[in-house]
């Protein structure tokens, strides 16, 4: 059986952690606040973005939408992007992400080609400790993660699918439902798919449009208004998986903490059995002693 | 009479959303002015002072570029950035436009950095310009 002393010591470092895991849960929540905010804060801009692009082909005719982003093209060269985090401890936050990314690889294995790049450490270093080609680590981006970051990125993707190195461009990253639940999600960034769709009806009725003026022309307008948009849904994306970061963080060292009380309880009744043990044998030996000097 | 409802967002904040009268804004094509019963309108929008016009008072924004988006009385300004021009920390305008000014002079005029910088230099010089609107 353990000593007292080893359980006093084995209750002491399950103190430390816990009082860790609780800090950590809390800083947590205050960055989830943080990312929430910054998602709401980006979400008119994505509407109204959206808004205008309804009404463009509502107005002008989705015909009209011509694009080389609009443009699927036969699929042979992909690049997969995989958003993860700088750090660990989150749960099963990197580990989805890489399986999700996993199974892409294994399901498209009839493709020429599948180019990796990442952002965030645990998946780089989860690819190139096996030996994977990873394109380029867009690392440090969560350090400075504002519209101008997330556009450069998106712009060198784009750069990329239009000299013709890929073909199409996916993310891999996890989408924010809650503060305790995020789902892995694979969004085809290139070629864009969401232009003219019918998920956001143009703000005025259905009454016949005129088309709107333009200035200079409708198709600058277009060639501003396609790339921006691909940008937003890299930024949103990023925000997505940043919140989902300090959501599942916050959970896994919520629960880390409630183990630790647990094992705490059991340690401390542990503890005490052994110390009531010891004063009932001291005494019986005590008693037995003077009953033989009797 | 009727109004505009005007409404200012960029990628990470909305800046506004109020009613006004008129609004002048720096168009792909020069300025111009937008009344309630305005023609559907979609416009590229350079970096500059974007102007409301409520009552008799006038308020300035800063705008870097972006779109406008005219119908239906409403004004949907998607601007790169936006500040107002109260707000604008000149000094830093002219800094960053000196710094990429020095960095130009060491590129080509092919190289893609160099219409990089040369948008940061007509940027700054248009928030310098916004600037001096508040004062006036």
């Amino acid at each position: 059986m353990a000593s007292l002393r080893d359980i006093r010591k084995r209750i002491r470092s399950v103190k430390n952690t816990r009082q860790i895991t609780k800090a950590m849960k809390m800083v947590s929540a205050a960055k989830l606040r943080k990312a929430q905010d910054g998602i709401l804060a980006a979400r008119p801009y994505a509407t109204m973005l959206d808004q205008i692009i309804a009404d463009l082909s509502a107005r002008a005719g989705a015909d009209s939408l011509s694009h080389p982003l609009l443009a699927a093209r036969p699929v042979k060269r992909v690049e997969l992007v995989l958003l993860t985090s700088d750090r660990g401890l989150a749960g099963g936050f990197n580990s989805n992400v890489i399986r999700r990314a996993n199974r892409f690889l294994y399901e498209n294995t009839h493709l020429e080609s599948i180019r990796l790049s990442t952002v965030g450490r645990k998946g780089n270093d989860f690819f190139r400790n096996r030996g994977q080609q990873i394109r380029k680590d867009f690392g440090g981006l969560y350090q400075r993660l504002n519209y101008r970051a997330a556009a450069d990125v998106a712009e060198e993707l784009v750069a990329s699918y239009l000299n013709g190195e890929v073909d199409a461009v996916h993310v891999v990253y996890n989408e924010f439902v809650s503060a305790i639940s995020q789902t892995v999600k694979v969004a085809q960034l290139l070629p864009l798919q969401t232009l003219g769709s019918a998920d956001q009806a143009p703000s005025e009725g259905s009454t016949t449009l005129v088309d709107f003026k333009y200035e200079p022309d409708r198709q600058a307008v277009l060639d501003r208004l396609v790339p921006q948009a691909v940008n937003i849904k890299l930024y949103r994306a990023l925000l997505e998986s940043v919140a989902s970061e300090h959501g599942a963080r916050m959970s896994a060292m919520e629960n880390a903490t409630s183990n630790a009380t647990d094992m705490i309880g059991s340690l401390t009744l542990t503890y005490n059995r052994t110390r009531q043990a010891v004063i009932t044998k001291e005494l019986m030996e005590i008693v037995s002693g003077a009953e033989a000097l009797k | 009479m009727a109004k505009l409802t005007v409404e200012i967002v960029t990628p990470e904040k909305r800046i506004l959303s109020v009613q006004a009268d008129e609004a002048i804004v720096p168009g792909g094509r020069g300025l111009f002015g937008v009344r309630p019963g305005h023609t559907p309108f979609l416009s590229l929008m350079e970096p500059g002072a974007l102007t409301l016009i409520e009552g008799g008072r006038r308020e300035s924004y800063f705008v870097a570029g972006g779109f406008v988006e005219v119908g239906n009385d409403k004004v949907l300004v998607l601007a790169d950035a936006a500040e107002p021009v109260t707000g604008i920390d000149v000094e830093g305008a002219r800094r960053r436009m000196a710094e990429a000014q020095e960095r130009m002079k060491g590129l080509s005029a092919e190289d893609a950095r160099f219409e990089l910088e040369q948008a940061t230099v007509r940027r700054e010089a248009a928030r310098i310009g916004a600037a001096s609107t508040a004062r006036a």
